[in-house]
């Protein structure tokens, strides 16, 4: 067969496609388990960061991050029953594979859907650092829709489950240079010991261009100069989150039993 | 040509990057440190022997009407790989690297050595090729690497070497090193060194414009 005959270049076409299809597909189940692990790994270094079990310029070994998180007492919270879940364990649930589950998500109200997600799994995550039987931390993860991104990340409470003492994110496609800066350390430095609600109950965390006052010192942060979209979409996430349709009631469960983690968890 | 000139010969005579200004958009973006111009050279070099090997293979049985997308299957395909291994085992260059392992499907490097070289020559004789091309390409990177993270951030490889002032030391790092504008320069000037070193490299002015007063003088 010559070169130029249509059907040689129709099937030698095929057979490279076949081919590289073929490479590529079995390097991607191959590999598949280790770039998992690898993520769930980045994952547990956040939880341990954020939950103050390390300092955040630490280059933490993989050893250092599991011994982190082994110090952490994961749960699975019943978002709506306020409740941690017994149904569910710790170490295999998937809030993401949860909420694209009709069984394990709800459909959110349109008007609550702050964060811009639609559906939520009706479960959660949080891990709790408890020391001398108190809650010394609570780690809970957040997410929401960014300019033009989902962004992942993990907001850590204090004792008073209502002071921020750490923020951290994992996963984020904000505009690089401009979006991302809320990445930036030193950015993220200032949510700590902000916090969420006043003593009137009142939601009060935002993140600003507001004159320095009383309310701005105690619960707002900088927004991001060219990045308006992001920063209102950070409060707005953390808004949800902590509000009545994400950890809220759960927040105020462990609250109301006095921070005694035995009989909350 | 003999094999030894195909790996060397790119290295500095026909440089990929200084002679033949192509690849320039990974070589300005991810020089702001030298371990990630180092992964994107191998991944460049990967990508380049099996793109070459593949076309080279086949040469005789492509016909010309479906080359190209052949050729650009190949490379596709083996960016992919690569990105995949990339992320498996080195997450955190990968993360860093962000679009520019996959972009290697658009160096010109990759595609300009299978349609010239590879297409015309035997496996192993595209094998030197490809690697030679690699290591122009890498040379020219580490180089332009090493230079702005040596002085965007006093250290190479995450070794401090000129202690920073805000660490109490006497450097003060010119911030412009660390952004990509200041690699066209260091590639301009390293041009410029090759070409005043070797004026055979000097391409001959494609445009004058017109002197008009001319006529005048």
């Amino acid at each position: 067969m010559t070169n130029d005959s249509p059907v040689k270049a129709v099937s030698v076409t095929l057979v490279v496609a076949l081919v590289c299809s073929i490479m590529v597909s079995t390097t991607h189940v191959l590999l598949e388990p280790v770039q998992q692990a690898y993520e769930q790994l980045d994952r547990n270094r956040h939880i341990v960061l954020a939950a103050g079990l390390a300092e955040p310029g630490d280059n933490l070994s993989d050893r250092a991050i599991v011994a982190g998180f082994t110090e952490l007492q994961p749960v699975v919270v019943d978002l709506q029953a306020a409740r941690s879940s017994d149904d569910m364990d710790s170490a295999t649930f998937d809030q993401r594979a949860a909420a694209q589950d009709p069984e394990l998500s709800v459909e959110i109200p349109r008007e609550k859907d702050l964060a811009g997600l639609g559906r939520r799994s009706r479960f959660a995550p949080a891990y709790f650092y408890i020391r001398a039987d108190r809650i010394e931390r609570i780690v809970l993860p957040i997410h929401g829709k960014g300019m033009w991104s989902m962004i992942y990340g993990y907001l850590a409470l204090g004792p008073d489950l209502n002071t921020i003492t750490a923020v951290t994110f994992h996963e984020q496609g904000e505009t690089p240079g401009v979006g991302d800066r809320f990445l930036d350390p030193a950015w993220r430095a200032q949510w700590n010991g902000k916090a969420l609600y006043d003593e009137s109950g009142t939601f009060r965390f935002g993140i600003t261009a507001a004159q320095l006052d009383d309310v701005r010192e105690r619960h707002e942060v900088d927004a991001i100069t060219g990045a308006t979209v992001t920063s209102d979409s950070l409060e707005n996430l953390v808004r949800y989150w902590v509000g009545d349709h994400g950890f809220g009631p759960y927040l105020e469960y462990l609250r109301e039993t006095n921070r005694q983690p035995d009989t909350a968890l | 040509m003999r094999s030894r000139d195909i790996l060397f010969r790119p290295i500095l005579d026909e440089n990929p990057i200084t002679l033949q200004i192509l690849g320039i958009c990974s070589a300005l973006a991810i020089t702001n440190s030298v371990l990630s111009a180092l992964i994107m050279s191998l991944a460049l070099t990967a990508v380049l022997v099996f793109s070459n090997t593949a076309v080279s293979l086949i040469r005789h049985h492509l016909p010309s009407s479906v080359r190209l997308i052949v050729q650009v299957t190949f490379v596709a395909s083996a960016v992919i790989v690569v990105d995949e291994i990339l992320r498996a085992y080195a997450p955190e260059v990968s993360r860093t690297l962000t679009v520019y392992v996959g972009l290697i499907v658009t160096n010109c490097i990759v595609l300009a050595r299978a349609e010239t070289f590879a297409m015309n020559n035997s496996v192993g004789r595209s094998i030197l090729d490809a690697l030679g091309n690699g290591l122009g390409y890498s040379i020219i990177l580490v180089i332009v690497s090493v230079i702005r993270e040596l002085f965007g951030t006093g250290s190479v490889l995450g070794i401090k070497v000129l202690p920073l002032a805000t660490d109490g030391g006497w450097f003060q790092p010119p911030a412009l090193m660390l952004l990509p504008a200041s690699a066209f320069f260091i590639i301009a000037a390293i041009i410029w060194s090759i070409r005043s070193w070797n004026g055979s490299q000097i391409e001959e002015t494609e445009f004058r414009p017109l002197d008009l007063y001319e006529e005048d003088r």
